[in-house]
């Protein structure tokens, strides 16, 4: 397995393609182009390309859209979507008012 | 803080089994659940179970969920709907809300079996109104009569795509062609077979492209992908249709386990990410179970002895039932579980595309995989669908070619003319020695709808009885085309029984009579010839 997290790796000049305007985050509206970036960027991580991105932080927690980020961002990296982890849920697992959090029983 | 000795998250048929099988054994008992009704996806299965008795083979998906909560509530169980699981934490404490309001329960045992959420592929306008999951468009139809579209584009040939595109033909909707990135489909042929025959084409090694339209989808443009997964230039074709199914698989909603700190495992096959668990569905955290889609994508008939596992596992550790009690249970359970997992799409199975033979060295059907339905010269092969000796007299034809964990149709012929065996993946067999009498049990309990019977009379004619389920129902004396296998129209046929009992469950066995020629032909009726 390659070293995803060693920054120093040469990924080449961003190109740009003919469908980074492509939506993968919904919920959050982040394109093909944003996550490519971001991986330009040094986000080799699906936990630091959420953070970076907000992408997969909206309505649906990423339960649509967090493998289609991976399968981007592992074609970015020319590797295989089984090496990258995904981001670590966390709870609330879904969205929650935060006056919903302060009404305890 | 409430506590109960057993919490159920997800009221599916995963959640629901082990809430039942852990209230018979004493347990304290809750389901919680976020929808607002129970049974998971349960309701939306309108269609006729595989499996085997035990399995509650050829009862419709819904009714076995309608017994499953009746089967709860006589037990006690406690089932909260509208109430969500926020994360499970240290000590098994368990955070939930409704209604603005938070609150904290704990469990002894936490039965995880929070189901699967459905795949996406991202294509050029996938955003699009009208571009659905097939699991949405199966709960807009089945639980609120609402047809989804009136021309549909499934994506993905698996027995969702598959079931989805019938269901949706049912509710009056045109498939106008069933796609797949795969060489191959990847549901039961049989499924495939009965969609087939109405007139759907199927294009395997084809993808979604685009789908076009301004403000919602007014049609889709497919391309052929060679073997890098690439399109072939010059392949695209546009398919004039108002809806877009996506059907390319399901992933575990596995957040709370992981929250929770499950040890999990990447496994392709299983749909992603899951859960490490024990044989007896015990993940790597005391006290906290995994069953169902969660714990790796199957079925809904899977999911429920899966449950019924955890329910016995957490009724064990608690001191409900004895060891010996236990095994006796899981020994049992396991068995039946084994059963749905064995043959050509156990899921063991999963991807496999270079299965050539039947267990009993049968070669597949190549037209099958590839087109959705049998070509008649590979038809006279399989036993059970070659034309008998005495062909004046009434007799089934069993057009099921692939080993699928399924025997209703040996179980309900009272005259033991069809033969399974023990091993219910096996292909049916044709006893030589009983009698058929011709009361069509097998045509209508036939999951995969793939018996028919036929009787040639001497004087030339042919009388087909085939499994319908579209409405209008056609009456005797209707007259319209009697379809082939691929849905085209072969002869002139009319209606001349109509059966439609209580024990056939909604499958109406239709009899049409054709010239003899055609018996071997025609497998689908259309009345006056027009379209569903």
């Amino acid at each position: 397995m390659k070293n995803l997290q060693d920054r120093s790796v040469d990924m080449g000049e961003f190109v740009a393609m003919p469908d980074d305007d492509l939506i993968i985050c919904r919920c959050e509206e982040i394109t093909k182009g944003e996550i490519r970036r971001a991986v330009h960027d040094g986000m080799t991580s699906l936990i630091e390309i959420k953070r970076y991105l907000r992408s997969g932080m909206g309505l649906c927690q990423g339960q649509t859209c967090a493998k289609l980020v991976r399968a981007v961002v592992a074609a970015e990296c020319k590797a295989s979507p089984a090496q990258f982890e995904l981001a670590q849920p966390r709870s609330p697992a879904r969205p929650i008012e935060m006056r919903t959090f302060a009404n305890e029983e | 803080m409430n506590r109960y000795e057993f919490i159920v998250i997800g009221a599916g048929p995963a959640g629901l089994s082990g809430a039942i099988e852990a209230a018979k054994a004493g347990m304290k008992v809750l389901v919680i659940d976020e929808n607002h009704r129970p049974g998971g996806q349960l309701f939306k299965q309108i269609h006729k179970f595989f499996g085997s008795r035990e399995h509650k083979a050829k009862i419709r998906g819904f009714m076995i969920g309608e017994k499953l909560l009746e089967e709860a509530t006589s037990l006690g169980v406690e089932v909260r709907l509208d109430t969500t699981v926020m994360g499970i934490y240290k000590n098994r404490e368990i955070i939930c809300t409704k209604d603005d309001k938070i609150e904290h329960i704990k469990g002894d045992h936490i039965l995880v079996a929070a189901g699967a959420s459905e795949n996406m592929i991202p294509f050029e306008g996938w955003t699009l109104p009208g571009v659905i999951g097939a699991g949405a468009a199966q709960t807009m139809m089945n639980l609120h009569g609402v047809r989804p579209g009136n021309k549909i584009l499934m994506v993905g040939s698996g027995n969702v795509g598959l079931v989805v595109s019938y269901q949706l033909m049912q509710a009056g909707c045109d498939v106008v062609a069933i796609i797949d990135a795969a060489p191959r489909i990847g549901g039961y042929g049989v499924h495939a077979s009965k969609v087939a025959r109405t007139g759907v084409p199927f294009h395997l090694s084809h993808t979604v492209v685009k789908a076009n339209g301004d403000d919602h989808v007014t049609s889709a443009t497919i391309g052929k992908v060679d073997s890098n997964w690439k399109i072939v230039e010059g392949s695209q074709k546009t398919l004039e249709v108002d809806t877009i199914c996506i059907a390319v698989g399901l992933s575990p909603m596995s957040q709370l386990l992981r929250t929770a700190g499950c040890l999990m495992a990447e496994v392709p096959q299983k749909g992603g990410l899951i859960p490490v668990c024990s044989d007896y569905t015990q993940t790597s955290l005391p006290g906290i179970y995994a069953a169902g889609d969660v714990a790796g994508i199957e079925e809904a008939s899977s999911a429920m002895i899966q449950g019924r596992i955890a329910g016995a596992q957490a009724a064990r550790n608690s001191g409900y039932i004895s060891d010996e009690e236990f095994l006796v249970r899981v020994t049992d359970l396991k068995k039946s579980l084994g059963q749905l997992r064995e043959g050509m799409f156990g899921h063991e199975m999963k991807g496999r595309t270079d299965i050539v033979k039947t267990e009993e060295g049968f070669t597949l059907s190549k037209s099958l995989l590839e087109k959705g339905y049998i070509d008649e010269s590979e038809l006279a092969s399989f036993p059970a669908a070659a034309a008998c000796e005495n062909e004046y007299e009434v007799h089934p034809i069993i057009e099921c070619t692939q080993n699928i964990p399924c025997n209703p149709c040996q179980d309900v012929c009272s005259k033991g003319c069809i033969i399974v065996g023990d091993k219910i993946t096996k292909l049916p067999i044709i006893s030589d020695t009983a009698t058929c009498t011709g009361c069509a049990m097998c045509v209508a309990s036939c999951p995969g709808q793939a018996i028919f019977l036929v009787k040639k009379s001497e004087d030339g004619s042919a009388i087909i009885s085939l499994p319908y389920e579209f409405l209008p129902i056609p009456q005797k004396g209707d007259k319209g085309m009697a379809l082939d296998r691929k849905g085209e129209s072969v002869c002139e046929a009319e209606v001349v029984l109509v059966q439609s009992a209580k024990a056939l469950d909604h499958t109406v066995v239709l009899s049409i009579m054709v010239p003899a020629k055609y018996a071997d032909k025609a497998r689908f009726f259309r009345a006056g010839g027009e379209k569903l």
